[in-house]
Protein backbone atom coordinates (compact mmCIF):
# COMPACT_ATOMS: atom_id res chain seq x y z
CA UNK A 1 0.00 0.00 0.00
CA UNK A 2 1.78 3.51 -0.98
CA UNK A 3 1.92 5.42 2.38
CA UNK A 4 2.56 8.43 0.90
CA UNK A 5 4.20 12.29 2.47
CA UNK A 6 1.76 14.45 3.97
CA UNK A 7 1.95 18.73 2.82
CA UNK A 8 4.19 18.20 0.01
CA UNK A 9 4.05 16.48 -4.01
CA UNK A 10 6.33 14.75 -5.82
CA UNK A 11 5.90 15.94 -8.81
CA UNK A 12 3.55 19.06 -10.10
CA UNK A 13 0.92 19.60 -12.62
CA UNK A 14 0.03 23.21 -12.06
CA UNK A 15 -2.85 24.28 -13.54
CA UNK A 16 -3.26 20.92 -15.73
CA UNK A 17 -6.54 19.81 -15.70
CA UNK A 18 -6.67 15.76 -15.28
CA UNK A 19 -10.59 14.87 -14.98
CA UNK A 20 -11.72 13.21 -18.37
CA UNK A 21 -13.57 10.27 -19.61
CA UNK A 22 -10.68 8.40 -19.31
CA UNK A 23 -10.14 9.24 -16.06
CA UNK A 24 -13.68 9.03 -14.66
CA UNK A 25 -14.29 5.67 -16.56
CA UNK A 26 -12.47 4.22 -13.45
CA UNK A 27 -15.31 5.26 -10.89
CA UNK A 28 -17.12 2.03 -9.88
CA UNK A 29 -14.78 -0.13 -11.33
CA UNK A 30 -13.92 -2.92 -8.41
CA UNK A 31 -11.39 -5.10 -7.90
CA UNK A 32 -11.42 -9.26 -8.08
CA UNK A 33 -11.44 -10.49 -4.32
CA UNK A 34 -8.02 -10.52 -3.09
CA UNK A 35 -6.95 -13.43 -0.72
CA UNK A 36 -3.86 -11.97 1.68
CA UNK A 37 -1.33 -14.53 0.75
CA UNK A 38 -0.43 -15.12 5.02
CA UNK A 39 -3.03 -16.24 7.36
CA UNK A 40 -3.15 -14.08 10.12
CA UNK A 41 0.26 -14.76 12.22
CA UNK A 42 0.52 -14.88 15.74
CA UNK A 43 3.85 -13.67 14.77
CA UNK A 44 2.93 -11.24 12.46
CA UNK A 45 0.67 -9.47 14.82
CA UNK A 46 3.35 -9.45 17.63
CA UNK A 47 5.68 -7.76 15.72
CA UNK A 48 2.55 -5.09 14.60
CA UNK A 49 1.51 -4.58 18.07
CA UNK A 50 5.05 -3.71 19.08
CA UNK A 51 5.55 -1.66 16.39
CA UNK A 52 2.63 0.59 17.26
CA UNK A 53 3.83 0.06 21.34
CA UNK A 54 -0.22 -0.99 22.33
CA UNK A 55 0.72 -4.19 24.19
CA UNK A 56 -3.37 -5.17 24.42
CA UNK A 57 -3.79 -8.28 26.33
CA UNK A 58 -6.26 -9.23 23.64
CA UNK A 59 -3.75 -9.78 20.78
CA UNK A 60 -1.29 -12.21 22.42
CA UNK A 61 -2.87 -15.40 24.50
CA UNK A 62 -6.46 -16.77 25.39
CA UNK A 63 -7.70 -14.77 28.33
CA UNK A 64 -10.83 -12.27 29.52
CA UNK A 65 -9.50 -9.45 27.50
CA UNK A 66 -10.14 -11.42 24.03
CA UNK A 67 -12.89 -14.14 25.46
CA UNK A 68 -15.01 -12.04 24.20
CA UNK A 69 -14.08 -12.13 20.75
CA UNK A 70 -13.43 -15.77 20.29
CA UNK A 71 -9.79 -16.07 20.97
CA UNK A 72 -6.50 -13.73 20.14
CA UNK A 73 -7.02 -11.04 17.48
CA UNK A 74 -5.00 -8.73 15.57
CA UNK A 75 -5.41 -4.59 16.17
CA UNK A 76 -8.21 -3.21 14.44
CA UNK A 77 -6.39 -2.39 11.03
CA UNK A 78 -4.18 -5.10 10.56
CA UNK A 79 -6.09 -6.27 8.06
CA UNK A 80 -4.98 -3.22 5.69
CA UNK A 81 -1.31 -4.40 6.17
CA UNK A 82 -1.89 -8.17 4.94
CA UNK A 83 -1.94 -7.65 1.38
CA UNK A 84 1.84 -8.26 0.86
CA UNK A 85 4.25 -9.50 -2.07
CA UNK A 86 3.11 -13.50 -2.36
CA UNK A 87 6.12 -16.06 -3.67
CA UNK A 88 6.61 -15.98 -6.85
CA UNK A 89 5.75 -12.71 -7.99
CA UNK A 90 8.48 -9.81 -8.88
CA UNK A 91 10.70 -8.35 -6.38
CA UNK A 92 10.60 -4.69 -6.78
CA UNK A 93 13.01 -3.65 -4.55
CA UNK A 94 15.64 -6.10 -6.60
CA UNK A 95 14.49 -4.98 -9.84
CA UNK A 96 15.38 -1.54 -8.84
CA UNK A 97 18.29 -2.17 -7.10
CA UNK A 98 20.22 0.12 -9.52
CA UNK A 99 18.24 2.49 -9.68
CA UNK A 100 19.14 5.58 -7.94
CA UNK A 101 14.98 7.25 -7.83
CA UNK A 102 13.41 4.61 -7.10
CA UNK A 103 11.08 5.35 -3.78
CA UNK A 104 10.95 2.19 -2.81
CA UNK A 105 7.14 1.57 -3.27
CA UNK A 106 6.75 1.88 -7.13
CA UNK A 107 3.75 2.02 -8.76
CA UNK A 108 1.02 3.57 -6.59
CA UNK A 109 -0.78 0.17 -5.21
CA UNK A 110 -4.21 0.41 -4.72
CA UNK A 111 -6.12 -2.33 -3.19
CA UNK A 112 -6.37 -4.70 -5.64
CA UNK A 113 -7.24 -1.67 -7.78
CA UNK A 114 -5.45 -1.28 -11.39
CA UNK A 115 -3.44 1.88 -11.42
CA UNK A 116 -5.60 4.77 -13.10
CA UNK A 117 -2.83 4.89 -15.96
CA UNK A 118 -3.68 8.65 -17.20
CA UNK A 119 -2.92 9.95 -13.49
CA UNK A 120 0.50 7.65 -13.22
CA UNK A 121 2.84 10.53 -13.97
CA UNK A 122 1.28 12.36 -11.02
CA UNK A 123 2.22 12.70 -7.44
CA UNK A 124 0.27 10.38 -4.75
CA UNK A 125 -0.91 12.35 -1.27
CA UNK A 126 -2.36 10.23 1.64
CA UNK A 127 -5.09 12.49 1.85
CA UNK A 128 -6.64 10.30 4.81
CA UNK A 129 -9.07 7.75 6.30
CA UNK A 130 -12.41 6.66 7.01
CA UNK A 131 -12.58 3.75 8.98
CA UNK A 132 -15.95 1.53 9.84
CA UNK A 133 -15.29 -1.45 12.07
CA UNK A 134 -17.24 -4.26 12.40
CA UNK A 135 -15.38 -7.38 13.83
CA UNK A 136 -11.92 -7.86 14.59
CA UNK A 137 -9.85 -10.76 12.71
CA UNK A 138 -8.54 -13.44 14.78
CA UNK A 139 -5.45 -15.53 15.04
CA UNK A 140 -5.56 -18.38 12.37
CA UNK A 141 -8.01 -16.76 9.67
CA UNK A 142 -7.59 -15.74 6.27
CA UNK A 143 -8.40 -12.06 5.41
CA UNK A 144 -9.75 -10.81 1.78
CA UNK A 145 -10.31 -7.97 0.23
CA UNK A 146 -12.25 -6.22 -2.47
CA UNK A 147 -12.25 -2.82 -3.90
CA UNK A 148 -13.59 -0.17 -5.91
CA UNK A 149 -13.33 3.47 -7.36
CA UNK A 150 -16.11 5.08 -5.34
CA UNK A 151 -15.28 8.47 -6.43
CA UNK A 152 -12.85 10.97 -8.61
CA UNK A 153 -12.87 14.36 -8.49
CA UNK A 154 -10.60 17.71 -8.84
CA UNK A 155 -10.41 20.90 -7.92
CA UNK A 156 -8.52 23.92 -7.94
CA UNK A 157 -5.79 24.61 -5.09
CA UNK A 158 -3.34 27.49 -4.40
CA UNK A 159 -1.00 25.05 -5.86
CA UNK A 160 -3.21 23.77 -8.99
CA UNK A 161 -5.47 21.45 -9.78
CA UNK A 162 -5.29 18.70 -7.71
CA UNK A 163 -7.31 14.90 -8.74
CA UNK A 164 -8.81 13.48 -5.73
CA UNK A 165 -9.38 9.35 -5.71
CA UNK A 166 -11.58 7.60 -2.59
CA UNK A 167 -11.45 4.02 -3.01
CA UNK A 168 -13.08 2.01 -0.51
CA UNK A 169 -12.22 -1.34 0.61
CA UNK A 170 -14.19 -4.22 2.44
CA UNK A 171 -12.09 -6.46 4.64
CA UNK A 172 -13.33 -10.20 5.08
CA UNK A 173 -12.25 -13.07 6.68
CA UNK A 174 -12.36 -16.34 5.32
CA UNK A 175 -16.34 -16.95 6.40
CA UNK A 176 -17.15 -13.89 4.40
CA UNK A 177 -17.72 -11.87 7.96
CA UNK A 178 -17.60 -8.25 7.38
CA UNK A 179 -14.59 -6.83 9.84
CA UNK A 180 -13.95 -3.52 8.46
CA UNK A 181 -14.55 -0.81 5.63
CA UNK A 182 -12.49 1.69 4.71
CA UNK A 183 -12.67 4.83 2.46
CA UNK A 184 -8.93 5.94 1.81
CA UNK A 185 -8.42 9.70 0.20
CA UNK A 186 -5.47 9.57 -2.48
CA UNK A 187 -4.65 13.08 -3.97
CA UNK A 188 -2.87 13.33 -7.14
CA UNK A 189 -1.31 16.30 -8.63
CA UNK B 1 -9.95 -5.61 33.38
CA UNK B 2 -10.96 -2.19 32.47
CA UNK B 3 -13.68 -0.69 34.17
CA UNK B 4 -16.64 -1.02 32.22
CA UNK B 5 -17.63 2.92 30.75
CA UNK B 6 -21.63 3.42 29.88
CA UNK B 7 -23.23 5.60 28.05
CA UNK B 8 -24.97 7.54 30.82
CA UNK B 9 -21.05 8.15 32.44
CA UNK B 10 -19.67 10.37 29.39
CA UNK B 11 -20.66 13.75 29.06
CA UNK B 12 -20.37 16.88 25.64
CA UNK B 13 -17.32 18.35 26.05
CA UNK B 14 -15.32 15.37 28.09
CA UNK B 15 -11.76 15.18 27.16
CA UNK B 16 -10.09 11.48 27.07
CA UNK B 17 -6.61 11.34 28.18
CA UNK B 18 -4.25 11.71 25.87
CA UNK B 19 -1.99 9.22 24.35
CA UNK B 20 1.66 10.04 23.87
CA UNK B 21 4.47 8.41 21.65
CA UNK B 22 7.96 8.67 21.22
CA UNK B 23 10.01 10.98 20.76
CA UNK B 24 9.68 8.75 17.74
CA UNK B 25 13.28 7.69 16.37
CA UNK B 26 14.40 6.01 13.03
CA UNK B 27 14.25 2.79 14.74
CA UNK B 28 10.69 3.17 15.64
CA UNK B 29 10.19 4.28 11.76
CA UNK B 30 11.86 1.51 10.70
CA UNK B 31 10.49 -0.53 13.27
CA UNK B 32 6.64 0.29 11.68
CA UNK B 33 7.94 -0.30 8.28
CA UNK B 34 9.41 -3.58 8.48
CA UNK B 35 5.93 -4.84 10.16
CA UNK B 36 3.82 -4.00 7.74
CA UNK B 37 6.31 -4.35 4.75
CA UNK B 38 6.27 -1.08 3.29
CA UNK B 39 9.93 0.49 2.18
CA UNK B 40 8.78 3.74 1.57
CA UNK B 41 12.43 5.55 1.55
CA UNK B 42 11.24 9.21 3.05
CA UNK B 43 10.90 7.00 6.15
CA UNK B 44 13.84 5.77 6.65
CA UNK B 45 16.81 6.56 3.89
CA UNK B 46 17.62 10.37 4.80
CA UNK B 47 19.69 11.14 2.44
CA UNK B 48 16.97 10.16 -0.46
CA UNK B 49 14.55 11.72 1.30
CA UNK B 50 16.53 15.60 1.70
CA UNK B 51 18.26 15.23 -1.63
CA UNK B 52 16.02 13.24 -3.71
CA UNK B 53 12.35 14.13 -2.42
CA UNK B 54 13.31 18.02 -0.68
CA UNK B 55 11.87 16.57 2.34
CA UNK B 56 12.74 18.51 5.27
CA UNK B 57 13.47 15.11 7.15
CA UNK B 58 12.64 11.66 7.90
CA UNK B 59 8.50 11.72 8.02
CA UNK B 60 6.97 9.72 10.18
CA UNK B 61 4.41 7.27 8.45
CA UNK B 62 0.34 8.23 8.42
CA UNK B 63 -0.15 5.13 8.99
CA UNK B 64 1.70 4.96 11.63
CA UNK B 65 -0.14 7.83 13.34
CA UNK B 66 -3.44 6.27 12.80
CA UNK B 67 -2.57 3.69 14.63
CA UNK B 68 -2.37 6.16 17.79
CA UNK B 69 -5.75 7.44 17.18
CA UNK B 70 -7.19 3.20 16.72
CA UNK B 71 -5.54 2.88 20.62
CA UNK B 72 -6.62 5.69 22.56
CA UNK B 73 -9.94 5.25 20.70
CA UNK B 74 -10.14 1.65 21.43
CA UNK B 75 -8.73 1.92 25.22
CA UNK B 76 -11.59 4.16 25.87
CA UNK B 77 -14.38 2.45 24.65
CA UNK B 78 -12.97 -0.88 26.85
CA UNK B 79 -14.07 -4.49 25.86
CA UNK B 80 -17.84 -3.76 26.80
CA UNK B 81 -17.70 -0.39 23.94
CA UNK B 82 -17.07 -0.51 20.26
CA UNK B 83 -15.14 2.00 18.40
CA UNK B 84 -17.35 2.24 15.64
CA UNK B 85 -15.91 5.30 13.10
CA UNK B 86 -13.00 6.69 12.70
CA UNK B 87 -11.76 9.09 10.32
CA UNK B 88 -9.48 11.85 9.93
CA UNK B 89 -6.61 13.64 7.51
CA UNK B 90 -3.66 13.87 7.20
CA UNK B 91 -3.30 17.65 7.10
CA UNK B 92 0.42 18.36 8.01
CA UNK B 93 4.11 16.19 8.25
CA UNK B 94 5.71 15.05 11.66
CA UNK B 95 9.23 14.74 11.22
CA UNK B 96 11.32 11.76 12.73
CA UNK B 97 12.48 12.76 16.35
CA UNK B 98 8.73 14.41 17.80
CA UNK B 99 6.77 12.92 20.42
CA UNK B 100 2.68 12.98 19.19
CA UNK B 101 0.26 12.96 21.14
CA UNK B 102 -3.17 11.36 20.19
CA UNK B 103 -6.38 13.33 21.70
CA UNK B 104 -10.35 13.60 21.72
CA UNK B 105 -13.10 15.37 22.80
CA UNK B 106 -16.69 14.23 23.42
CA UNK B 107 -18.73 16.88 20.93
CA UNK B 108 -22.11 14.60 21.06
CA UNK B 109 -24.32 11.93 22.35
CA UNK B 110 -26.99 9.98 20.68
CA UNK B 111 -29.03 6.98 22.44
CA UNK B 112 -30.28 4.25 19.69
CA UNK B 113 -32.43 1.75 20.64
CA UNK B 114 -29.94 -0.65 22.50
CA UNK B 115 -27.30 1.12 23.09
CA UNK B 116 -25.42 4.82 22.83
CA UNK B 117 -23.10 6.52 20.44
CA UNK B 118 -20.57 8.84 21.60
CA UNK B 119 -19.06 11.58 18.94
CA UNK B 120 -15.74 13.01 18.88
CA UNK B 121 -13.15 14.85 17.68
CA UNK B 122 -10.30 13.57 17.28
CA UNK B 123 -6.32 14.81 16.43
CA UNK B 124 -2.77 14.48 16.26
CA UNK B 125 -0.19 17.04 18.16
CA UNK B 126 3.21 17.31 18.39
CA UNK B 127 5.37 19.03 21.09
CA UNK B 128 4.45 23.05 19.56
CA UNK B 129 0.85 21.66 19.51
CA UNK B 130 0.36 21.65 15.67
CA UNK B 131 -2.23 19.45 14.80
CA UNK B 132 -1.75 16.83 11.88
CA UNK B 133 -4.56 14.73 11.70
CA UNK B 134 -7.74 16.22 12.48
CA UNK B 135 -10.83 13.84 12.48
CA UNK B 136 -13.62 12.63 14.14
CA UNK B 137 -14.68 9.04 15.66
CA UNK B 138 -17.76 7.31 16.48
CA UNK B 139 -17.66 4.96 19.82
CA UNK B 140 -20.55 2.81 21.07
CA UNK B 141 -21.27 2.24 24.41
CA UNK B 142 -24.33 0.18 26.19
CA UNK B 143 -26.73 1.48 28.92
CA UNK B 144 -25.90 1.11 32.88
CA UNK B 145 -29.24 -0.80 32.84
CA UNK B 146 -28.87 -2.01 28.73
CA UNK B 147 -27.91 -4.94 27.17
CA UNK B 148 -24.27 -5.79 25.87
CA UNK B 149 -23.00 -4.82 22.51
CA UNK B 150 -23.40 -6.90 19.89
CA UNK B 151 -20.22 -8.61 18.59
CA UNK B 152 -19.73 -8.66 15.48
CA UNK B 153 -21.32 -5.14 15.73
CA UNK B 154 -24.07 -4.50 14.33
CA UNK B 155 -25.07 -0.19 13.65
CA UNK B 156 -27.91 0.79 14.31
CA UNK B 157 -30.50 1.03 11.57
CA UNK B 158 -31.63 4.46 10.90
Amino acid sequence: MADSRCGELFTTGIGVKHLNDAVLKYVGLESESELACDPVEQGAVRRYAQAIMDDDAAYSAPGPANAKYGGPIAPALFPTHMFRRPFGTPDDIQAHAHDPNFDGIGAAAAQGLPEIEPLKHLGLLNGGLEVELFRYARHGERVKLKSRYLDISEKETSKGSMVIVVIETEYRNGADELLLRVRRTQLRR
Amino acid sequence: MDQPRYFEDVHVGDELPRLAKGPLTTTHLMRWSAAMENWHKIHYDRPFTLEHEKLPDLLIHGSFKQQFLMQLLKDWAGTTGWLWKAAFQFRAMNRVGEIVQAWARVTGKQPTANYGLIDLEIGIVNAEGTESTPGTAVVALPFRSGPSLPYPFVPPEH
